[in-house]
């Protein structure tokens, strides 16, 4: 018996540090908050093309309006137009895709659920190659702007599709059959893209593809940052609010049920809303790993399970592990940029593992 | 802060403290974003005595050119090679992305010029270099991971250049010939102030190929264009830079029927056409010797007539591809098929 209370009181003290107290989580968010800027800040300062900080604070300076100071109209496009947006634009892809990552591992109670679960990644693919391989222009656009809405276009096709094919009887969206829906139509999509791409395309239209499909923040510029920052503080928000019921799903469908949740319009919100949001950021950004599936592991393992912690913390979390793993995507080799998924998983994988073993020591 | 009635279930303060301050920073870097403008510029001056400003149009873009460039840029290798071409490569302040080796006779031109990057130069590289012409062969340089789009580039007055053959709408690409060609090296010669030397380059080629069809070295020979693939064969198609080469040494292509400038062919067919000669096309990631070697070890296309005869020729890819190059394809393929038939 006091081997068992001893255990107990262990696994207490050895558990999730920032579950114990409010205004020790408090502390965190404001931590992790700091260190995006920080971590935007000096992001602002790094690129393939050196510019020494007081000319970077200078441009900036000036465009507050604080002065002219000089500032050529290079460093102003360099810093102002290209790294400032492709910053923001990076913080505000990795909070997105962390958060639905987060809410869709609650909402389907999967650990290995991330954010292209429904075949929003295999949907996207056939938008993007689409356009990129046969050269056709979509929605009266052509080039870039007609991959990321054909992208966007592909990503909601197989979204209904795989809701078509997932709903039960009234209406209900059981977790697994999801999930295989999302397989299925993942699958079909990608035979598709292997198609496309082999059959028509050409070596330099493979190369597209492949890094199309490997992410990257470096062509999102102020109109798109925008955009992406709006969709990432509208979902941490909007996720937030489900917090509390997400934490009671935690327990269960019928645990939630009893606690007055109405389960299936809570599911379809939140996985229409994710599918909704994932399909924005792989419109700008094309398809990002790692961030989705693995960030919100890694903060529970801080934060242990509780929402309305591990939401927040999350988006903080994605934002700035993206914002890191694009700095590297553009300074480690010099004039070239890695696609932003190789960084994420090369750099994640390992520090992942790093974090795993620490917790199944401690735990 | 604004108080608020306490809500029941608590524990919502830092969640909502988080949500404002994002809400506050997003609405912060609005503002900020529509503050300043870029700074002025300094505009070049047409010199009164050239013919600038001139337009270049391709792929539905048109472009103003203010005055006659001095720090052009060319993306990809066949822009690259173009400029070359034309002589004009003084013009150029870097190149970037090739696909394999610049030819012989240009290479002194080309290594007189920076190379800017192995593949695309990152976007922020493109702007420290402030060109005032971008020249690239595909449309994925025009996009914002690379030079920015067109009209981007407008409204920053760098004046742009798409080869037509690499319009991202692929309705707007011209069918390949030496007519498209020719015109495409007439565009950029106007952009870049001597419009004498592409005319004087067409010329050239012209007669070239008007050499070629007289020899027509591959009158009543089939050909078998043979580009790369094992399992399956990718072969010279009926609608591009192969059947173009074919075409003007007078050969018969026996996957003429095929759309494209290249595509999926079947051994199946090779082995029942039965071909007088097989190309090669040499590339890095595909030699001819690999092809030559994978013929030869299988024991059915072996006993193909050209593989027993050896009737093979071998022409770099880049040759082969709608592009300057293309009629040096022609002339190589015509005067080894001349050898073939002096060998017989």
């Amino acid at each position: 018996m006091t081997q068992l209370h001893d255990r107990v009181a262990h696994q207490q003290v050895r558990g999730p540090v920032l579950n114990r107290s409010r205004p020790l989580g408090a502390l965190a968010l404001v931590v992790a908050a700091g260190l995006l800027v920080l971590s935007m800040a000096i992001a602002l300062g790094v690129g393939s093309v050196p510019v020494p900080v007081p000319d970077v604070l200078a441009v900036v300076a000036r465009r507050l309006g604080l002065g002219e100071f000089g500032v050529t109209v290079i460093d102003d496009r360099l810093i102002w137009q290209l790294r400032m947006p492709r910053v923001l634009g990076a913080a505000a892809v990795g909070a997105a895709l962390a958060i639905c990552g987060a809410v869709l591992q609650s909402i389907t109670r999967n650990d290995l659920a991330d954010p292209y679960l429904l075949g929003i990644s295999g949907g996207a693919a056939v938008g993007a190659v689409t356009v990129i391989v046969l050269g056709v222009s979509f929605a009266g656009l052509a080039g870039s702007a007609a991959v990321g809405a054909a992208a966007f276009a592909g990503a909601l096709a197989a979204l209904v599709l795989v809701l078509a094919l997932a709903t039960g009887p009234g209406g209900s969206l059981p977790p697994a059959r999801t999930v295989l829906a999302g397989v299925a139509v993942g699958q079909a999509c990608a035979a598709y893209t292997s198609f496309l791409v082999l059959m028509t395309g050409d070596s330099h239209a493979a190369r597209r593809v492949l890094t199309w499909t490997l992410g990257s923040v470096a062509g999102v510029r102020w109109d798109s940052a925008i955009i992406l920052a709006v969709v990432a503080v509208a979902a941490t928000l909007l996720a937030l609010t489900a917090g509390r019921k997400l934490d009671a799903f935690a327990f269960g469908e019928v645990s939630a049920t009893s606690l007055g949740i109405n389960v299936t319009r809570l599911r379809w919100t939140l996985l229409c809303g994710t599918a909704l949001v994932t399909a924005c950021v792989v419109a700008f950004a094309g398809m990002i790993g790692f961030v989705g599936l693995v960030v919100p592991h890694m903060v529970r393992i801080l934060t242990g399970p509780g929402h309305r912690l591990l939401l927040p913390m999350s988006a903080l979390a994605g934002g700035l592990i993206l914002v890191w793993a694009d700095l590297l995507a553009r300074s480690l080799v010099d004039g070239r940029e890695i696609p932003l998924g190789v960084v994420t998983g090369v750099v994640g994988a390992p520090f992942f593992a790093f974090l795993l073993r620490r917790h199944r020591e401690a735990g | 802060m604004v108080s608020r009635p306490v809500r029941p279930f608590t524990h919502r303060n830092t969640a909502s403290k988080t949500v404002r301050a994002a809400v506050l920073g997003a609405a912060a870097v609005l503002v900020l974003a529509s503050c300043a403008g870029e700074p002025e510029s300094e505009k070049k001056a047409a010199d009164p005595g050239d013919a600038y400003p001139v337009e270049v149009t391709s792929c539905g873009h048109t472009s103003t050119i203010e005055a006659r460039p001095t720090k052009a840029i060319t993306l990809n290798q066949g822009a690259t090679e173009v400029v070359l071409a034309l002589g004009l490569s003084d013009r150029l302040a870097g190149t970037a992305y090739l696909d394999d080796e610049i030819p012989e006779k240009w290479r002194a031109a080309y290594d007189a010029v920076p190379v800017l990057s192995d593949e695309y130069p990152t976007n922020e590289e493109l702007v420290a270099a402030d060109p005032d012409f971008l020249y690239a062969s595909y449309g994925s340089a025009f996009t914002p991971e690379v030079a920015g789009t067109q009209t981007d580039l407008d409204e920053k007055g760098t004046a742009s250049y798409l080869s037509p053959f690499g319009c991202e709408d692929k309705t707007q690409r011209p069918e390949p010939s030496f007519e498209a060609v020719w015109d495409e090296i007439d565009a950029v010669a106007k952009a870049l102030g001597d419009p004498a030397a592409a005319e004087q380059f067409r010329d050239t080629q012209q007669a070239q190929l008007d050499e070629l069809a007289t020899t027509a070295a591959g009158e009543g020979l089939t050909v078998f264009w043979y580009d790369g693939g094992d399992k399956t064969p990718t072969v010279g198609a009926g609608g591009g830079g192969p059947q173009l080469v074919l075409d003007a040494v007078k050969a018969t292509n026996i996957f003429a029927d095929l759309d494209g400038g290249w595509n999926e062919g079947n051994w199946e067919s090779v082995i029942a056409a039965d071909p007088d000669v097989i190309v090669f096309a040499d590339a890095a990631w595909s030699t001819a010797e690999e092809k030559i070697a994978y013929l030869r070890g299988d024991p059915v296309l072996s006993q193909l007539t050209a593989v027993q005869d050896e009737a093979f020729v071998t022409i770099p890819f880049s040759e082969s591809t709608p592009g300057v190059r293309l009629v040096d394809g022609a002339v190589g393929v015509s005067e080894q098929l001349e050898k073939l038939a002096a060998n017989r």
